[in-house]
């Protein structure tokens, strides 16, 4: 495969091919990794995780018990819908994630432009190289599902059709959103001068991952012609487009109600608008950029109007504090990866909401509601933690190693108040303010107690080990192993949210219970505070991770 | 007073730094002077601390600098070669942030920010983004950074980089005024005029060993050679400049 792909790569002319190299390295930025980051390790992990997604699809579509025809139907078009949502908010996540990758930045602009290469080279190598990721993508998601579900659906006969519609349906899916977005870029970039597309772009693209996440967390799943026929889905099947691509999928494998054809005709007609989009717009404003991305800075300029820094503490932790800040709001990379955290952490909440509102019991706190906030607080902590671990400019970093007068801890202490700070509280704030909607109030209150003490325990769990500031210390992204921290996630810490849930939920009406609780929380936090607090005494602060020093045996032995 | 010690530094065995001992003296600027490569940034980062020796001893004021490396940073400004700052913050926060990593007071921290903004003609763009700011603009937040908690131990890595000729002109005479009032000026720089007319001594370095650690004037007169380009020249440039440049044009024109 690697060699056909070569043969196939040297048919195209050397430019691109060179250019292309270059920019398929750089879908991730290699200024924000380590020099001994293995970017091909990190995208086998990203790409090990979609296939185990599309593994338990395809083992929940072969095993399940002997269901009744209608079932089997309800079963196969839940698992279509899910299958397409997936797939298109993947692609959506990496056209996002991927945002400014498409234009060449000052530093490619300052090297490729003295030589005689064809802005349309340079557009088509970023593009290729996007797509590349995107391909590896669809494949991973699709590895086994793309096989079972044909298998299901057709059976030995229709397998061949429903194999081909499938596959079809999943490429159109993905490519729709990833050009929806490249067009949307494109017009914004050739309307808007030069600056204010720099300071819109970073907006929309937080827009367009907001809208990708709240999309597939917050639409429905039909799986009967009676719900499609409701009159409340009606919204969801005229602005979602994975359920015109549901259709499509079932008018390419010849079974699709017909009262449904129009949906297909969206998927058709989207597709064709958002495949020529971006061929038009990213030409024209390919050419206009390169000359603009010489004369002006890549970043936009401060304001010149608010320039509010409150004091924190101590003055270290407030410079801590304060250039944190700043890295998430003003680096584009930080942004988006904290966003993605936040994103889920307000999907939950919106939907903890929308499901408070809609019940009749609304003076009770419900069990829902607890785990989503822990669920919120303790997401919100992870994911700052794991920004944290992103460097805004390794280079730069020499001065807080010239500067760095205090012992340790210190330094530990200040990323603790980030986390609290950036976090916890937000995350309280806002499970305060949805706490209001239940009563009786004392309860509510009870829980942001517990609520608080979990945020200082997750925010301690966090800091075990680490002797970084945040922002200055280089990243491993093959190191992070990120398939067995989402699987953790999802198979040990769900579970466990959910059994505290329930618990706090019963100590809420007991008293002496709820202080026993209050108690050992109280407790295991201190316990940790004390052990962070010993450890940060003796480390040492690093900046740039260096591989661990192992002796190598050569194996020998006398015998 | 900054002596260093038969200070080495290898990489991969390789030697850098090789055996260097030298000293600079407050009231007094030292030039520490190289060809490319000679191993001169090496050995203002061993001084600043941010890279480890291999061998030998750097002391200041009689303290070895590593058995209280804080309080020696307290005492030490640093301009680096290469002007890597962040670009994310406006130049204006950055010193703040320099200031509060460095304890400063507040009021006066934010009082000698300004006026240093103001001398040094950044004021009207301390809350524009540092990425906007021209190489020179960046060499001046760094010399502001430098100069900030008024070290007694000043190392300038190629201040000059980027400076326009006004800069230039008052960096050369604050460099001088500093010096005059008893700070140790360590200064490293590729431009010999420069370093004629602002260092009293000069140190000079090929291979990573010197060859040279004396006054200019000293030097002139033992090596009877006019100008201390002619003293560089001699002692660091192997190569015959007119030749090479011949070759060159010649591979060209191949």
């Amino acid at each position: 495969m690697p060699k056909l792909i070569c043969q196939l790569l040297d048919r195209f002319p050397l430019q691109f091919r060179v250019l292309y190299r270059q920019f398929l390295l750089r879908v991730i930025d290699l200024e924000a990794l380590s020099i001994q980051a293995d970017i091909p390790r990190f995208l086998g992990q990203f790409a090990s995780v979609l296939i185990i997604f599309s593994v338990i699809e395809a083992l929940g579509l072969l095993i399940h018990p002997v269901m009744t025809p209608a079932a089997l139907f309800s079963m196969a078009w839940r698992t279509e819908q899910s299958l397409i949502s997936s797939m298109m908010l993947a692609a959506g996540l990496i056209a996002v994630i991927s945002w400014d990758n498409i234009f060449p930045d000052r530093r490619d602009v300052m090297v490729l432009s003295p030589l005689p290469v064809a802005p349309p080279v340079i557009l088509f190598a970023k593009v290729a190289a996007s797509g590349a990721v995107l391909g590896l993508a669809v494949l991973s998601l699709n590895f086994a599902s793309g096989l079972a579900l044909p298998l299901v659906l057709g059976g030995i006969p229709r397998f061949p059709r429903v194999l081909a519609a499938y596959w079809f349906t999943m490429i159109a899916a993905s490519l729709f959103l990833y050009c929806a977005v490249l067009t949307a870029q494109g017009f914004t970039a050739l309307l808007l001068p030069r600056r204010l597309f720099l300071r819109v772009s970073a907006l929309l693209q937080l827009a367009a991952f907001g809208l990708c996440l709240g999309t597939y967390f917050i639409q429905p799943v039909l799986d009967t012609p009676a719900a499609f026929a409701a009159k409340e889905s009606q919204r969801f099947l005229d602005w979602s487009p994975s359920f015109w691509f549901f259709a499509l999928f079932n008018q390419l494998s010849g079974s699709l109600p017909p009262n449904f054809a129009w949906m297909a005709r969206r998927a058709w007609l989207g597709l064709a608008i958002v495949v020529c989009g971006p061929t038009a717009s990213l030409l024209l404003c390919y050419l206009r950029t390169m000359k603009k991305t010489v004369e002006d800075p890549d970043l936009v300029s401060g304001g010149r109007g608010w320039h509010w820094a409150p004091h924190l503490g101590s003055s270290l932790i407030t410079a801590i504090v304060l250039f944190s800040v700043r890295s998430l709001t003003r680096s584009r990379h930080h942004r988006v990866a904290f966003a993605f955290y936040l994103s889920i952490v307000f999907a939950i909440a919106l939907s903890s909401l929308k499901a408070a509102m809609s019940t009749p019991t609304l003076h009770r706190l419900t069990p829902n509601f607890l785990m989503s906030t822990l669920v919120m607080v303790c997401l919100a902590v992870v994911g700052l933690r794991s920004v944290f671990a992103l460097p805004i400019s390794l280079n730069a970093n020499w001065v807080l190693r010239v500067t760095q007068l205090y012992p340790s801890e210190k330094y530990i202490a200040a990323a603790r108040h980030t986390l609290i700070l950036l976090a916890v509280l937000p995350v309280w704030l806002c499970a305060a303010l949805l706490s209001l909607c239940f009563r009786p109030l004392h309860q509510s209150a009870a829980h942001l107690v517990v609520l608080a003490l979990v945020g200082f325990i997750m925010t301690e769990l966090s800091l075990i080990g680490v002797s970084k500031i945040p922002f200055a210390c280089s990243y491993l992204p093959g190191k992070s192993n990120i398939q067995y921290m989402f699987w953790g996630f999802v198979v040990i810490f769900f579970p466990i949210a959910k059994m505290f849930a329930n618990y706090e939920q019963r100590t809420l009406h007991l008293p002496l219970q709820y202080a026993g609780m209050i108690s050992a929380l109280t407790a295991v936090a201190l316990e940790l505070w004390v052990f962070n607090r010993h450890h940060a005494r003796s480390a040492v602060l690093y900046y740039e991770e260096l591989p661990p020093e192992v002796i190598t045996t050569l194996g020998l032995s006398y015998w | 007073m900054l002596e260093l010690l038969n200070v080495s530094k290898h990489f991969s065995g390789i030697p850098a730094v090789d055996d260097v001992s030298f000293s600079a003296r407050p009231g007094e600027v030292t030039g520490y002077l190289g060809p490319n490569g000679s191993g001169k940034s090496t050995t203002m980062k061993m001084i600043t601390g941010l890279i480890e020796m291999t061998s030998g001893q750097i002391l200041f004021q009689s303290n070895r600098i590593e058995d209280d490396l804080i309080a020696y940073k307290r005492r030490m400004g640093y301009v680096p070669e290469e002007p890597y700052l962040y670009n994310h913050l406006s130049g204006a926060e950055y010193l703040m942030m320099i200031a509060q990593l460095r304890n400063l007071p507040r009021r006066e921290s934010a009082e000698c920010i300004d006026g240093l903004m103001r001398l040094l003609s950044l004021h009207d763009d301390r809350h524009a983004s540092i990425s906007g700011y021209s190489k020179g603009m960046r060499q001046k937040v760094l010399l502001a950074a430098a100069l900030l908690h008024n070290p007694e131990l000043l190392l300038l890595d190629e201040p000059f980089l980027g400076l326009d000729v006004g800069s230039a002109l008052v960096l050369r005479s604050l460099i001088q005024e500093l010096a005059a009032r008893g700070k140790v000026v360590l200064f490293s720089s590729h431009e010999l005029d420069t370093v004629e007319r602002v260092c009293s001594r000069v140190v000079i370095l090929h291979h990573g060993k010197i060859v040279a650690d004396d006054s200019i004037e000293r030097l002139r007169s033992l090596m009877e050679l006019p100008t201390l380009e002619a003293i560089f020249s001699q002692l660091a440039v192997e190569q015959d400049s007119e030749s090479m440049a011949r070759q060159i044009a010649d591979l060209i024109h191949a």
